[in-house]
């Protein structure tokens, strides 16, 4: 079984012959410290990564370069953006600051040829073989970062409702064309970036999210399924509240189940693992910066015990393996997946938390 | 007699507009500035913060709400210097060198500056230097600072040692929060309080100068 056919069977909540990992990004600085020299594509073959990320900011939109030595960069929906000493863009202004700037707005082009340009190589390389796997930024975060702020955006949602669903409705247009160009192409899945939640709970109520928030979600997943393709919708934070709502959209999986949140893969597994697939646990925050192999081993152990049973587990960080990751860390959690994550579970593990089983305590 | 119930409430619902109206109502009708603040906007703004902590309210609600606190608080301002008491103090803040989001420090400002303090925002990706020289040459209260992701954590620690190597440590009371941060954490680097989300910085602000 190769690594495309590990990715679909795990979102299709079935067996696969092992718990499938990728990363959606891994630093320079722990590739460089794995093996000095390789290139990105190169390093997720060394991992044996069962899919290929392709971040859309990353690779598929348009930044302007403002003023280098404060790395301000005008980003392709007209925001501003610092891109800080070791992480992507920040918002610094937004591109619509009144009612009139919106009437006048263009929207950039997802026709755009180069847009397609990585996805391309990723194609030639991997079609087949390891899932391809691409970036389409959630409407709700492309929203409050680049067109309204989120300070705005969120004032916006009580204070001017209808400025908010219709700039949502323009960008859903663009990224529906974008996932199409992107499906021609030959992307397999889609990994809808932009958090829902902090630390703490949901930016939104459960109403707002409603609103706000899930339609337009529901709109992709239901385009991407039209075309035959899977989707898996990722979030940040104390996601319990909409747990619900995100899964009623027909999302087909949901990363990272963020423990650093509190959010338990068990529970998780447990509620929701007879409908979606479940992605991510590891944390990347303490454990993977600054816990030990052995605490990583361990904490991977559970997230297969808890999430793998029936497949729907594909385990992975619960963001990134960002800059700050040690190296050993990763290298020990995708051992641990390829030594423990092999089916049948039962070989490894007594207690298997089964799916959908009903209420975790 | 002015109802500062009905002030309250209009806080509490968010209502911008309402809320100038009725402060303006309320020093109209001779209420002094500092009963508007004490019985009609404190109050509600820490309703408005229980139910955000509570699960009840979210960034929407907390938002419009600390914006019609700011827009009451310009009107009362002038009444309010004459009394002797403009603001509750000044508030520098910025995301550590090399971090990411500034959603919770835009939101955290929002906050401070409805609950009366004068806000500095030095930004993001703010090197050790520029937190110095802030601490150095402004009469700042309290220095905010926020790390979002483990890699910055440990720029906080690095602050926090640069402020005493240079003699400043006792000028000012540090602030640290951000999703990776711990109050053990904070503890640990020797920061003054820790603020896990906006409506608890504005908390521990106001015990760090002794106004709680």
């Amino acid at each position: 079984m190769n690594g495309l056919e590990r990715i679909h069977r795990a979102l299709k909540r079935q067996e696969p012959d092992r718990v499938p990992h990728f990363e959606f990004l891994v630093d320079k600085k722990v590739r460089e410290a794995i093996k000095p020299g390789i290139s990105n594509e190169d390093f997720h073959v060394l991992m044996d990564a069962d899919g290929i990320g392709l971040p859309d900011k990353n690779t598929a939109w348009r930044y302007e370069l403002v003023n280098e030595g404060e790395r301000l960069y005008r980003d392709q929906w007209g925001a501003l953006v610092k891109f800080s000493t070791e992480a992507g863009g920040i918002p610094q202004e937004p591109a619509i600051k009144s009612e009139g700037d919106f009437e006048r707005y263009v929207m950039p082009d997802p026709d755009e040829d180069w847009r397609y340009d990585k996805l391309r190589e990723a194609v030639k390389r991997f079609k087949g073989e390891r899932a391809i796997i691409c970036g389409a930024t959630d409407i709700f975060d492309i929203v409050k970062e680049s067109f309204l702020g989120d300070v705005t955006m969120f004032m916006d949602m009580i204070r001017n409702p209808e400025l908010v669903k219709q700039i949502s409705q323009r960008v859903l247009d663009y990224q529906l064309r974008y996932i199409k160009n992107c499906l021609e192409v030959g992307a397999d899945f889609f990994f809808i970036n932009g958090d829902y939640a902090t630390t703490n709970g949901p930016m939104v109520s459960p109403k707002m999210a409603a609103e706000f928030l899930m339609p337009y979600l529901k709109a992709i997943v239901e385009f991407v399924h039209q075309n035959g393709a899977l989707l898996i919708k990722h979030s940040d934070g104390l996601l319990w509240p909409l747990f619900d709502q995100i899964v009623d959209t027909g999302v087909d999986g949901i990363h990272p189940i963020d423990p650093e949140a509190g959010m338990d893969m068990g529970e998780a597994k447990a509620k929701y693992g007879h409908r979606i697939c479940l992605l991510g646990n590891i944390d990347c925050g303490p454990l993977l910066t600054w816990g030990t192999p052995d605490e990583v081993r361990q904490a991977t152990k559970e997230c297969i015990r808890k999430g793998g049973k029936g497949g729907g587990l594909i385990c992975m960080s619960s963001n990134s393996i960002h800059s700050g990751v040690k190296p050993e860390n990763y290298l020990a959690m995708v051992e641990t997946i390829h030594k423990y994550g092999t089916y049948p579970l039962e070989d490894h593990f007594d207690n298997l938390v089964i799916p959908g089983s009903g209420v975790w305590s | 007699m002015f109802d500062l119930e009905k002030l309250k409430d209009s806080l509490i619902s968010g209502d911008i507009e309402q809320t100038e109206a009725l402060t303006e109502a309320a020093l109209e009708a001779g209420v002094a500035a500092k009963e508007i603040l004490d019985k009609g906007l404190i109050p509600g703004l820490d309703e408005v913060g229980r139910r955000f902590q509570e699960g009840e309210y979210f960034f929407p609600e907390l938002l419009v709400s600390g914006e019609a606190m700011k827009k009451a608080l310009a009107r009362l301002k002038p009444a309010l210097t004459k009394a002797g008491g403009a603001t509750m103090g000044k508030y520098a803040i910025g995301t550590v060198r090399g971090d990411i989001h500034d959603i919770g420090k835009n939101i955290v400002i929002m906050m401070l500056e409805g609950n009366g303090w004068e806000v500095t925002d030095l930004g993001i990706d703010v090197p050790t230097e520029t937190f110095l020289k802030a601490v150095r040459e402004g009469d700042y209260h309290i220095l905010g600072m926020s790390a979002l992701l483990t890699t910055t954590i440990p720029h906080l620690a690095e602050t926090i040692e640069a402020l005493k190597a240079e003699g400043l440590r006792d000028k000012i009371k540090v602030m640290v929060g951000g999703v990776s941060v711990t109050p053990a954490y904070a503890e640990q680097i020797g920061a003054d309080a820790y603020g896990k989300d906006a409506v608890d910085a504005v908390i521990e602000a106001k015990r760090l100068i002794g106004k709680s």
